[in-house]
C-alpha cells in the first residue's frame, strides 16, 4: 500500500509500485486535467508538482512517491496563483487547442515561484520542457510576463 | 490487468545493500530513463523483468561536500540540487543548466546519468574531464572506479548486482586558472539526446599549459578521450598556433568513428565534434 498526499488529501493506493503517476491520477484519481503528451518526459503536458517541485507524472513511478506531496492542475485552481495565470493566459491569448496547458500552468506557475520577475530568457527557460504545437510560445510568453507584472508579490506565497 | 511486481524501498542504505546481497533487482533512482526504457503502451505499468529498488530517497545518497580538494556529490543529487549547491563548480552549473528542462532536473540524477551509460549522456563528458571516480558500495565495503573503466558500453557498467553507486567524486577540483567548456548539440535546446557534445578542461599558468583534457560525447560507443593526444599539448604556450591545432584535430579526425542513426550523420557528428576541438582550442584564455 502506498500512501501520500494528493491536492492536500491524504490517499492511498494498492496498485503495483511501478505504476506511472501519471495512470494513476488520471484513471484512479480521475484527475484528467494532466495530460499525456509523448509519454517520455520531452513534452511536460503531464506536468505535476512533487513536494513542490514540477516533474513530468509520465516517468514517476509511485513506488518512489511514498510520502510525497503531489499536486496537479485541480489542487492548485482554487489559489490567487492560478487566477493570475487563468486571466493572463486569457488577455495574452496564450491558450488555443489547450492541450499543453495544464502542463504549461504548472511550468509558469513553478517558474514564478522561484523567479517572480522573470527576463523573456527565464520565461522561455522555464517553459522549455512543455512543448505548444499551436501558439508558437509568444502569446505563452507574453501570458507569464503578464502574470509576474499582474501578480507582483503573490509568488513567494504558499 | 496489471502485473504483480515486486518493488522495495528501505529507508536505510545498509537494508537496501543487504536486499542487493540476497537478490537482483533493478534500481530506480530519479527513473527519467529507466521508465522510458521499459515503457509500455499507455496505461499498462512499464514492465521490469527483476524486482524494483527505489533508492532517490536515501539521505546517504544525496550528500555533496568536500574533503581536501576532492568533491564529493552524493549519486542521488537531483540535476536542480546541484544548480542550488555552493560547493558544485561553475561550468558543471553551466552545464546542467543547457541538460534537459525543469521538470526532468527536479528528478534526474547524475548517478542514475552515469549508470544509464548512454553513449549520448548528457554529463558523461564533463565527468571525463575532470577524471571524476565512482564510489561502489556494497556489503563487502567500498570500491574507487575511474569513470572511464566504470562505463564499458552501451548501458553497459561495471557495477555487480550487489553494489550501488553512492558518490561521484571530483578529484582536485581547482577553480584556480581552470577553464571547462561544455557544448552541447541537439534538435532542441531542452529535453533532447545529444547529436554531438564537447567537454574541454584546460589548466594554465601564466600563458602555460599546465594541463588539458577533452571528453567527446555521442561519437562513439562511450565518451572519447584520448590521453596521448592531450599530453602532447601539455607545456605549449596559448595561443596555440595554427599549425599547432591542426596537428590536434587531425589526430582526432582519426579516433572519431561516429555512426548514422535517427538523430543526426556520421558525417555531421563528425565535423562539429571536429569544430569544437577547434573552437576549444583557439579560445583566448
Amino acid at each position: 500500500m502506498i500512501t501520500f498526499t494528493l491536492n492536500g488529501r491524504v490517499v492511498e493506493t494498492d496498485a503495483p509500485a511501478t505504476v506511472r503517476l501519471l495512470d494513476l491520477i488520471r484513471d484512479d484519481f480521475e484527475l484528467i486535467g494532466t495530460k499525456e503528451g509523448c509519454g517520455e518526459g520531452e513534452c511536460g503536458a503531464c506536468s505535476v508538482f512533487v513536494n513542490n517541485l514540477v516533474q513530468n507524472s509520465c516517468l514517476i513511478p509511485i513506488g518512489s512517491i511514498a510520502g510525497a506531496n503531489i499536486q496537479t492542475i485541480e489542487g492548485i485552481i482554487e489559489t490567487e496563483q492560478f487566477k493570475i495565470l487563468d486571466e493572463s493566459y486569457s488577455v495574452a491569448g496564450g491558450v488555443q487547442c489547450g492541450y499543453c496547458i495544464p502542463g504549461m500552468i504548472m511550468a509558469s506557475a513553478a517558474l514564478l515561484s522561484k523567479n517572480p520577475h522573470p527576463s523573456e530568457t527565464e520565461i522561455r527557460e522555464g517553459i522549455s520542457g512543455n512543448l505548444c504545437r499551436c501558439t508558437g510560445y509568444n502569446m505563452i510568453v507574453d501570458a507569464i510576463n503578464l502574470a509576474a507584472q499582474k501578480g507582483d508579490g503573490i509568488w513567494q506565497k504558499k | 490487468m496489471a502485473e504483480k511486481v515486486t518493488a522495495y524501498r528501505f529507508d536505510r542504505i545498509d537494508e537496501t545493500l543487504s536486499q542487493l546481497n540476497r537478490e537482483d533487482c533493478a534500481i530506480i533512482a530519479g527513473g527519467t530513463d529507466v521508465m522510458v526504457l521499459h515503457k509500455s503502451r499507455r496505461g499498462v505499468p512499464p514492465k521490469f523483468s527483476k524486482p524494483i529498488v527505489f533508492i532517490d530517497h536515501l539521505s546517504e545518497l544525496k550528500q555533496v561536500y568536500q574533503t581536501d580538494k576532492d568533491l564529493h556529490i552524493g549519486a542521488c543529487c537531483t540535476y536542480t540540487e546541484l544548480l542550488e549547491h555552493p560547493l558544485i563548480p561553475t561550468p558543471i552549473k553551466s552545464a546542467i543548466k543547457t541538460i534537459a528542462a525543469p521538470a526532468i532536473r527536479n528528478r534526474g540524477t547524475v548517478g542514475g546519468n552515469i549508470c544509464n551509460a548512454s553513449p549520448a549522456g548528457d554529463m558523461l563528458p564533463l565527468l571525463y574531464v575532470y577524471n571524476a571516480k565512482v564510489l561502489l558500495r556494497s556489503v563487502n565495503g567500498d570500491r574507487f572506479v575511474a569513470i572511464s573503466d566504470f562505463i564499458q558500453g552501451p548501458r553497459r557498467i561495471q557495477r555487480l548486482h550487489n553494489e550501488i553507486v553512492t558518490e561521484i567524486i571530483l578529484p582536485s577540483v581547482l577553480e584556480e586558472g581552470t577553464h571547462v567548456i561544455f557544448e552541447k548539440v541537439g534538435n532542441r535546446n531542452a529535453d533532447a539526446i545529444a547529436k554531438v557534445s564537447f567537454a574541454g578542461f584546460m589548466r594554465i599558468n601564466k600563458e602555460r599549459i599546465e594541463d588539458i583534457r577533452f571528453a567527446f560525447g555521442a561519437v562513439g560507443p562511450t565518451m572519447i578521450r584520448s590521453r596521448e593526444i592531450e599530453k602532447k599539448l601539455v607545456g605549449k604556450t596559448l595561443p596555440l598556433a595554427d599549425a599547432e591545432i591542426d596537428t590536434i584535430v587531425a589526430e582526432f579526425d582519426k579516433i572519431i568513428r561516429p555512426i548514422d542513426d535517427q538523430r543526426s550523420t556520421a558525417v555531421y557528428r563528425k565535423t562539429v565534434a571536429l569544430n569544437l576541438l577547434r573552437y576549444f582550442l583557439s579560445l583566448k584564455q
